[in-house]
């Protein structure tokens, strides 16, 4: 560590100089499930440090221990050089360091001048009371520092999306902090927006003060970052300088398998056209988007995350409605306005998030089976003794293994939880498949069954969409490849042409081109 | 370009008048200055002094208790127990009056009380994490057997007049409950926009999981605004007790509902974060307007009732409607 | 884990044999502060008055249960009582005068359920609101003036007794309790509210008609609380407006005492059917006992706080 390494601004960083924090062989466990075992981390002064892996990787646990909202069970945590433990997140402020996580943690009600000092001594007057001029001026200036024109005096919920995440620094920098961990910052910004906050991250580096980049957008990640850390399954897999790491090989350490095929697809026959969507948009989330799902085919939609493919599939599947555009099921036009209206078109949507969308924790495993088909095994309302039987035969032919049917179903691991998400699905008996990261969290064994199973549905007849962000998965599975950005198709693939470049470029808009002006 | 950077560019006085219109009391204050118009015109006796002081005098003491409710709702809370609280604070300082006479013993018991049964909602609500719907629900009752209990089922009569000022006194020329009612609107007002704890109140409702992350004592703050509920229930109390002269065993029966409907018609959101004290003294001055104007329109008192359960509909309503159209996230 | 805690744990998951041990020590105890307590004769009347806190309560259950609350119950039970009676009284022959009845029940809970639903406001502030509204429509629309001239088979309801000793609305209650458990256990609607109080999310995900089922279940307890109120006008013969008062603080306790979740997920009929029971047994034996009524109220208040604490405590423990 005696030679100076280049950051990507070119200017050289002193290696010898005190790491702003610096954990070291950080274990985490919840009940049983290790979230992050023996990870090392360190944050330099005047260095932007990406923090990248897939959902579940263990990041934003990581992060949680720094800011001091867990406690690690095993490992070190040092700030400045010096062994630190926190008790809450106002000890990490203390000591300099300021988490700005992804749903800000602002005071909607509360003006721009107020959130700054919320928890913090406030100036206070002569008589005593606190000094609204003086926040209002020290506001103004910290805006200003951060090249915004804002008035301190409206209140947040009134500023768009790109001027709370401005506050949300500036509160920060209130608290004089040493290290700023921003968790996926741009996810709600604009290109214009974006080079704005790279503007400010500048300017804090320039500071000494640290950044930790937490984002799934590669192109921002080898734009802005210094170093890059790469966490898998809560493990901590490699850290680079962004110099040594390329687009590709950070997606194959983030997803972990070398590029060759993890099952094998059968040959595909689609059919008619089972779902099709033309012109669906809903503001802010997506807009244009022309889908076609046909009977037998399997067709992957890849992107980042936050491109708006959860949303995509939420409006078909009628959790929230699109703003225009219309949805054809079996070639007529239908308008889908709840989940059961799409449940009768015989389409279904498994979520994303397990345990908070996907299951009934408390409930035993046949009944939430069976949750989705109550109707349907129902005899003048009430639940027909088959019920049992349907459960059991799901829990066979998708091998749920750990516990009994009549067991909660929070007593099983995650892979064997999603199969039963899945199960719920299957049971409907729909013609339409929505899955969202069907695979996610889920041990190789499990994740080999879901995609037989997937393959079976496919020849039975069955139209699916695959939402996932492993690429190995979609290219392995997908009929057609389609490819959102920001809201936007982007991309469309047979399955002979999509390739990890092809779809990358198509998803991040690629890193030869630049950030696009919007607006 | 985002309507801050407007308001920033845009003219001073323009921008102002448009921002007062979205501050919570807003609509109420609108509606109520309507009202006092609209009596006006009907009845020339209206816009006396004498009779504004005396519709002042008569919400009085719901208005004390709705400043000191506000803040129980601002923090994310609710309290439906001082009707029951009202009725024990007046047999406190009733029994003081009548034994030892005077007037600030008589204040002071009552205030002790209540102060009392203030700590007992906040300890239930924070340490024992019961909603405080449950807590002050059953609060409502309990105290109200207390209240039996102390007095055996006697009135208390015969308060002298001493101690009767709190509710019968006048200071130079105005009558003291009216004095009270603003010298404690001003003080929750000065509290609310100037102190630590008054702000704390704010940021606790609006988003108690930030507020916690922000290090605010989040339980101390819920805590402290029931004891001083408590607090201003006991001066509310005496107010009454100079009123009324006396203290029977369903003193303050219903009077929870309307201090809760004066709140919340006022503009100050039941979901916490959202409004003012001036929001809750002109909530309980709007609901003394309306039912003193039912009267003189001739609708029966028994009315009353029904009109404060539509009443607190609409407006929650209104809110939930303008919130929609508005755009605002919850 | 220490010793008692492990052992409380254990008889936390029977928590109705919990119940039926603190209905038994309160029956002894209640027998001891009065000789006339423990006859046959008493406790059959005992539950003439249960019976009307009991239906609503069957129906408070499944409210509470998705995490709801319903404190308009009372006012309702009045508003019902009144538009029997001055219907009756107006001239409507007495069937549809108690048909009208059960109708406005309905629509009372109705009206509280498009507020909640549709609106997506807190049951807390709808039913604090209609508490209100209801009462004061109830007495303001009849004042102080009652109507009790009822022909006499109308006090069947309320006043008869049915195979010699029992009283006629225990049949009722009864026939109640079985249609609501067995709604509750056996159908795919109380599959439906156990999973919206579980995680109202992931039951819209599996396409629970969720709006539907707080639809009905407001409505319903509506029309409990009506049947309630053509027993209770039946019983005291009289319908007036300013009835009713006090009884949602009843019906709460008895569903919270009976081991649902003030937060919704859990709650059994059982557990309701004990709690109503131990409450009016409470009630009952403090009044032969001599208690004052408003003495009652208070230790029912800290009754209700006292459950609620040692509900939330053991849920606790268990995380």
């Amino acid at each position: 560590m005696s030679e100076p390494e280049e950051t990507s601004a070119g200017e050289p960083v002193a290696t010898g100089a005190v790491p702003v924090f610096e954990l070291d062989g950080v274990t985490k466990r919840f009940g049983g499930v290790v979230a992050v075992e023996d990870v090392a981390f360190d944050l330099r002064p005047g260095e932007v440090h990406a923090l990248v892996g897939e959902n579940g990787a263990g990041k934003s646990t990581l992060m949680k221990i720094v800011d001091g909202l867990y406690g690690p069970d095993e490992g070190t945590l040092e700030v400045g050089g010096e062994a630190a433990s926190f008790s809450s997140p106002r000890d990490a402020e203390a000591s300099g360091i300021a988490m700005i996580p992804q749903e800000l943690d602002l005071f909607p009600e509360l003006t721009v001048a107020e959130n700054l000092f919320v928890g913090r001594k406030r100036p206070r007057t002569r008589w005593g009371g606190l000094d609204w001029e003086a926040m209002r001026e020290e506001a103004r200036k910290r805006l200003t520092a951060l090249g915004v024109d804002l008035d301190p005096t409206s209140a947040v919920k009134r500023l768009s999306a790109a001027e709370q995440q401005i506050v949300a620094i500036a509160r920060a920098l209130v608290g004089e902090a040493r290290a700023v961990i921003m968790d996926e910052p741009t996810s709600s910004l604009t290109g214009r927006e974006t080079r704005q906050l790279f503007g400010i991250i500048g300017d804090l580096t320039a500071e000494d003060v640290g950044v930790v980049y937490i984002s799934h957008r590669l192109e921002e990640i080898f734009e802005i970052s210094d170093r890059i850390t790469v966490l898998r399954d809560g493990h901590h897999i490699r850290t680079a300088q962004a110099s040594e790491l390329d687009a590709e090989e950070l997606v194959r350490l983030m997803v972990g398998r070398p590029l060759n095929e993890l099952f094998t697809r059968s040959e595909s026959s689609p059919g008619e056209t089972a779902l099709e969507v033309r012109g669906l948009a809903r503001d802010g989330q997506f807009e244009g988007v022309d889908l076609t799902l046909r009977r037998g085919e399997i067709v992957g939609l890849a992107g980042l995350v936050g491109a708006g493919r959860t949303e995509l599939a939420q409006s078909i599947f009628g959790i929230n409605r699109p703003d225009s555009g219309g949805i054809f099921v079996d070639g007529e036009e239908v308008r889908i306005n709840s989940p059961q209206t799409a449940m009768q078109k015989g389409i279904f949507y498994v979520p994303e998030e397990r345990r908070s969308q996907g299951l009934i924790l408390p409930f035993s495993i046949k009944n939430n089976i069976t949750l989705s088909i109550l109707d349907r095994i129902s005899r003048l309302g009430f639940v027909s003794r088959s019920e049992r039987g349907i459960a059991d035969r799901y829990m066979g032919e998708l091998s749920i293994r750990g516990a009994g049917v009549s067991d909660p179903v929070s007593r099983l691991s995650g892979g064997n939880q999603q199969k039963v998400v899945v199960a719920k699905s299957l049971a409907r008996e729909p013609n339409v498949l929505l899955l969202d990261e069907p695979t996610r969290g889920v041990d190789v064994g499990a994740k080999s069954e879901i995609y037989r199973l997937m393959d079976d549905l496919a020849k039975e007849g069955k139209a699916i969409l695959l939402i996932s962000s492993e690429l190995e998965e979609v290219l392995s599975m997908a009929d057609r490849v389609l490819v959102m950005r920001e809201g936007r198709i982007t991309g469309e693939f047979p399955r002979g042409e999509a390739t990890q470049e092809s779809v990358m470029t198509a998803a991040t808009g690629g890193p030869e081109q630049e950030v696009p002006e919007n607006e | 370009m985002s309507e801050a950077r407007a308001q920033a560019a845009g003219t001073e006085s323009g921008a102002g008048f448009r921002r007062y219109l979205r501050r919570p009391e807003a609509p109420a204050l609108a509606f109520l200055v309507l009202l006092v118009v609209v009596f006006s015109v009907l009845s020339g006796k209206f816009l006396s002094v004498t009779n504004l002081e005396a519709i002042l005098t008569s919400v009085a003491v719901l208005g004390v208790i709705a400043l000191a409710v506000n803040q129980v709702v601002l923090c994310g809370e609710i309290d439906i127990s001082t009707g029951s609280m009202l009725g024990l604070c007046a047999v406190a300082g009733g029994a003081a009056a009548q034994s030892i006479g005077g007037f600030v013993l008589p204040l002071l018991a009552a205030v002790a009380v209540g102060a009392l049964c203030g700590a007992i909602n906040g300890t239930l609500v924070t340490l024992g994490r019961i909603p405080s719907i449950i807590v002050t629900l059953g609060m409502l009752y309990a105290l109200r057997g207390v209240i039996l209990l102390v007095t055996g089922g006697t009135w208390i009569t015969g308060v002298p007049n001493e101690s009767r000022f709190l509710g019968m006194g006048n200071v130079l020329g105005l009558s003291v409950p009216v004095i009270v009612l603003f010298g404690l609107f001003v003080v929750m007002e000065v509290a609310g926009r100037h102190s630590t704890w008054g702000r704390n109140v704010y940021a606790v409702g609006g988003n108690r999981r930030a507020a916690r992350f922000a290090g605010l004592p989040t339980d101390r703050v819920r805590f402290s605004a029931f004891v001083l509920v408590g607090v201003f229930v006991g001066v509310a109390s005496m107010i009454y007790m100079g009123r009324a002269g006396s203290v029977q065993t369903n003193t303050g029966t219903g009077l929870e509902l309307q201090v809760v409907a004066a709140v919340v018609i006022g503009g100050t959101s039941i979901s916490g974060g959202r409004g003012s004290s001036l929001a809750a003294l002109t909530g309980a001055i709007l609901i003394g307007v309306i039912l003193n104007g039912l009267v003189l329109i001739g609708v029966p008192g028994i009315w009353q009732q029904a009109v404060l359960g539509a009443l607190i509909l609409l407006a929650v309503t209104t809110d939930v409607v303008r919130r929609r159209l508005v755009g605002d996230t919850a | 884990m220490s010793a008692a805690t492990a052992v409380l744990k254990r008889l936390r998951f029977s928590r109705e044999l919990v119940l039926l041990g603190v209905l038994i020590a309160l029956i002894i105890v209640m027998s001891l502060l009065s000789p006339l307590f423990f006859t046959l004769g008493n406790m059959l009347n005992t539950s003439r008055y249960f019976v009307e806190v009991g239906l609503m309560a069957l129906g408070m259950t499944l409210i509470i249960i998705t995490g709801g609350i319903d404190l308009s119950v009372g006012s309702n039970l009045a508003l019902v009582s009144v538009a029997i009676g001055f219907t009756f009284a107006a001239g409507l022959p007495l069937p549809l005068a108690i048909l009208f009845g059960l109708v406005v029940g309905m629509a009372a809970g109705f009206f509280n359920s498009v507020f909640i639903t549709f609106l997506d406001l807190h049951p807390l502030v709808v039913t604090l609101g209609t508490f209100a509204l209801f009462q004061g429509l109830a007495y303001g629309l009849t004042g102080a003036r009652a109507v009790s001239n009822f022909p006499p088979w109308f006090a069947y309801f309320g006043q008869a007794y049915l195979l010699g000793a029992v009283p006629g609305q225990l049949i009722i209650f009864v026939l109640a309790v079985g249609i609501v458990w067995i709604i509750l256990s056996r159908t795919s609607f109380g599959r439906y509210v156990y999973a919206i109080g579980n995680n109202e999310e992931a039951a819209r995900f599996s396409g629970v008609p969720i709006r539907r089922v707080k639809v009905a279940i407001y409505t319903g307890i509506g029309l409990l609380v009506a049947i309630a109120a053509v027993i209770y006008t039946s019983r005291v013969y009289t319908a007036r407006g300013d009835v009713g008062l006090g009884l949602e603080l009843d019906v709460i306790s008895a569903v919270v005492l009976g081991g649902a979740s003030i937060y919704g997920g859990s709650g059994t009929i059982a557990g309701t059917v004990l709690g109503v029971v131990i409450i009016a047994i409470l009630r009952n034996g403090l009044l032969l006992a001599g208690v004052p009524s408003t003495w009652q109220l208070f230790i029912l208040g800290v009754l209700l706080l006292v459950a609620v604490f040692i509900n939330e405590f053991f849920r606790r423990g268990e995380e």
